[in-house]
């Protein structure tokens, strides 16, 4: 449990704290093997004043290379699956230049009358080296597929729109210059010029940018520290995801761990007056009692941490757009985790450790179960009800604590489910032609692929957590079950009795949970933003707690027909 | 044998433990009668199968062969629910340990199987508050039993023994945890529900509580070795024996 726990929580932390250096990991990579260059200069204005301008670029001191002026023809793409979607076409030479050097992943380079695809594009469209694609009505053979890091990933391949106005999620496409001059001119495509600068200092961008301000022709400078912000454009609300699921994850481990631990408190109690009696210091005592707890917690942050690493490729380049090595977790995310996994294990076991220590020797050698608190007004209310909720009053009565934490647990895994249903009744714009879903929106696939994970993990916890609720409460609750039974309480209604007792705290969880999404949801979100409808926000709380009620109801019925006779028999020797 | 007038009748009853070599038989071929308003006590060294019988009697354990019947109704085949039903009705139980519900006071301890049984809240408390005054300890109602005595607390564990006026009272070594004081404490409740015409059937060690007995059961290697019935054990030979005052 510990250890299942601590891993979900330790990977999920792990991915959303190496988030924000991966995207820049991978634009670094692409720009290495491409030769991608320092500043793209962009003019949507047409006429020699343009082309002058941007050739007066490459004649910068601060300039040592570039490729260019090039120009980059809007068209719209269509394939024989009949997906289409805009293209930004760029004119290349046949040749490749020494900046801006797309890296072919499959296939071979431009030729007069083919094309190359941008590999996150091609992906998407399911197009394959040797495939056709129809640009503008005309059919084109795809002669290979590659990468570059001139521009931003697929989608964002158009750096700016036709006339320098706004681009729409864009594919990007390289052809012949003849051939892309062709395809603009027959179709009387609007089209931009570009020209790649590699700069003496490569971190000096900035200053280039601020030294060339054109009042006219218009200019856009992009450098790429700009296309590698851009890249990470696609995992805005990716980090967020996963860092607050391992909060909420790490949460749930805490809930489930401690309920653990106090189930076996009194076993850690007896320990500890074993220990005492034979001399051991309290540290000492600290020590052994809290070893297993951290031992299983860093073997979990192992875990968690090598999943993250074999997770975080698919994680950090939803689009295919990137190519390079992750490596593992930096130092600073192994220390947050590190952190995360002793927290989740010191504040599991404290108590218990802290009640086990505090106990005299003598108290502890003969350790009777912790005595609950009485609670007359719930005694008295319980009489009132149903012997099944009788027995669940008293059960839940016995450790209000735990009856908080199996709330807080319900209501955690019903906010996320809130959260999830929420983003998925938000309507996707697809990155086709006019937003045609035939492209789907990466961006949001992802954001849902991974708060569907992590509502998953989640979902998983809480039931872990709700039967190790009702087996701790069962085995510590064993004597007056079997004394109820002994009374003539029948399985039935004991097992009724200890499935209520989850439920009881599960029912305001849940309630708790819906009100949670839907105050920060008011609080956070623009007032016209989709939410889920109430219903499906009441059919997930309600199918929460029915979750819970048959979970419980296998550890429950195994509790409720344990032998009376041996079980008051045990507690008398 | 359902005819018969006795509250409790045994057949050729065995209860066997564990498996292959291990394997003990607790119980070994028992036959038993036990009728209305007989107190029975049963002796024999630790370990003979006392409390393995009165489990069985009560429907807490299953017999591995034979048949038991209480109140003229064979319950050895009958299901955990319906055993549970019998027990709220016609069984009180009354453990060495006392087995109370330490988190409740004596009233609510002794009121639960009337709540079980569907009794009312208002029915129940007043059943409890006379039974409580039955056994001294009205005064002590509202306490936990870690405030109670060894001998309060029996006290209190035999009140909820009979609240719902069962057919027969099992009790398991009521004296077994109690001082002499505490344990004559019970044995005058005893006598008094023996003269009131209250089934028992009583396991235990201590002699006082086998003398005030109407029939001495001896056990040995989970057989009955000895049945004696004790022709001058009467309510008054009992408090004789106890020098009670009456």
């Amino acid at each position: 449990m510990l250890l299942l726990a601590v891993t979900v929580a330790t990977a999920t932390l792990a991915m959303g704290l190496s988030l924000r250096g991966a995207s820049d990991a991978l634009y670094v990579q692409t720009r290495a093997a491409t030769a991608g260059p320092d500043v793209v200069a962009l003019s949507g204005d047409t006429g020699r004043a343009v082309t002058s301008a941007l050739t007066g670029l490459a004649d910068d001191p601060e300039v040592v290379a570039h490729h260019g002026p090039y120009q980059i023809v809007y068209a719209d793409l269509t394939t024989r699956g009949s997906a289409t979607s805009p293209v930004v076409v760029h004119g290349f030479d046949e040749r490749p230049a020494a900046i801006n050097r797309p890296l072919l992943t499959s296939g071979r380079w431009i030729r007069p009358g083919g094309t190359v695809l941008e590999r996150g594009f091609a992906t998407e469209l399911g197009v394959k080296v040797g495939d056709r694609v129809t640009i503008e009505g005309r059919a084109y053979p795809v002669l290979g597929i590659a990468v570059t890091a001139a521009t931003s990933i697929y989608p964002w391949a158009a750096q700016i729109g036709p006339g320098g106005g706004p681009s729409n999620y864009t594919g990007l496409a390289w052809m012949t210059r003849a051939d892309a001059r062709e395809l603009a001119a027959a179709h009387d495509l609007p089209v931009t010029t570009a020209i790649d600068l590699k700069l003496k200092d490569p971190g000096a961008t900035e200053a280039f940018r601020e030294a060339h301000r054109f009042p006219a022709p218009r200019v856009n400078l992009h450098s790429w520290q700009f296309n590698a912000e851009q890249d990470a454009r696609i995992l805005r609300n990716s980090e967020p995801i996963l860092i607050v699921g391992s909060w909420l994850l790490a949460f749930l481990a805490i809930t489930g761990v401690a309920a653990l631990a106090t189930g076996r408190a009194l076993e850690q109690t007896r320990r500890a007056g074993l220990l005492k009696a034979v001399g051991a210091t309290p540290a000492l005592i600290a020590t052994v009692l809290l070893t297993e707890y951290l031992t299983l917690a860093l073997a979990g942050e192992a875990l968690g941490l090598a999943i993250a690493r074999l997770a975080m490729p698919a994680l950090a380049s939803p689009t295919a757009s990137r190519i390079g090595d992750l490596g593992g977790p930096g130092t600073g995310t192994v220390i947050a985790t590190t952190v995360l996994a002793l927290v989740v294990a010191v504040l599991s076991a404290l108590r218990p450790t802290l009640r086990a220590l505090r106990t005299a020797t003598v108290t502890a050698l003969s350790a009777a179960a912790h005595q609950p608190r009485r609670r007359p007004w719930l005694t008295a209310l319980s009489a009132l009800l149903p012997t099944p909720l009788l027995l669940g009053l008293r059960l839940t009565a016995r450790h209000p604590g735990r009856a908080v934490l199996q709330a807080g647990s319900i209501a955690t895994t019903v906010f996320a489910i809130a959260t999830l249903l929420a983003l998925f009744a938000e309507p996707v714009r697809g990155y086709g032609l006019n937003g045609s879903p035939a492209l789907p929106n990466l961006r949001d696939a992802h954001d849902r692929r991974l708060l569907l994970a992590v509502t998953a993990l989640l979902i998983v916890l809480a039931l872990v957590n709700a039967i190790t609720f009702t087996w701790t409460m069962a085995i510590e609750a064993r004597t007056n079950v079997a004394i109820a039974r002994a009374l003539g309480a029948t399985p039935g209604q004991v097992t009724a009795g200890l499935s209520a007792a989850q439920l009881l705290p599960a029912v305001p969880g849940a309630a708790l949970g819906v009100l949670l999404h839907l105050g920060l949801r008011w609080l956070l979100t623009a007032g016209n933003a989709a939410d889920a409808p109430v219903p499906w926000l009441l059919g997930a709380a309600l199918a929460t707690v029915l979750a819970t009620a048959a979970l419980t109801a296998l550890p429950a019925r195994l509790a409720a027909r344990r032998p009376v006779a041996r079980t008051l028999s045990a507690e008398a020797t | 044998m359902s005819e018969s007038s006795a509250v409790i009748q045994v057949r050729g009853l065995v209860k066997e433990h564990g498996q292959g070599e291990s394997r003990v038989r607790a119980v070994d071929e028992v036959d038993l009668e036990v009728p209305q308003g007989e107190m029975l006590a049963v002796m024999g060294p630790s370990g003979c199968g006392k409390s393995t019988l009165l489990h069985l009697l009560g429907g807490l354990e299953r017999p591995t062969r034979g048949e038991v019947w209480v109140a003229g109704r064979r319950i050895d085949g009958l299901s955990e629910r319906a055993l549970a039903r019998l027990r709220r009705r016609s069984v009180g139980f009354v453990f060495q340990a006392f087995h109370l519900v330490e988190e409740l006071s004596a009233a609510e301890n002794v009121e639960l199987p009337a709540l079980l049984a569907g009794g009312s809240p208002r029915q129940a408390r007043r059943r409890a508050g006379v039974l409580l005054e039955r056994v001294g300890l009205a005064a002590r109602a509202r306490h936990l039993p870690s405030q109670l005595s060894g001998g309060q607390r029996q006290r209190v564990a035999i009140a909820r023994a009979l609240v719902n006026e069962p057919l027969v009272v099992l009790a398991d070594e009521p004296t077994g945890n109690l001082d002499s004081a505490a344990s004559l404490e019970v044995l005058r409740i005893f006598e008094e529900l023996r003269a009131a015409g209250q089934t028992l059937v009583i396991v235990t060690h201590d002699e006082r509580v086998a003398a005030g007995a109407d029939r001495l059961i001896s056990m040995r290697d989970g057989m009955f070795v000895d049945d004696t019935r004790l022709a001058g054990a009467t309510p008054r030979g009992l408090g004789d024996l106890l020098n009670l005052d009456g």
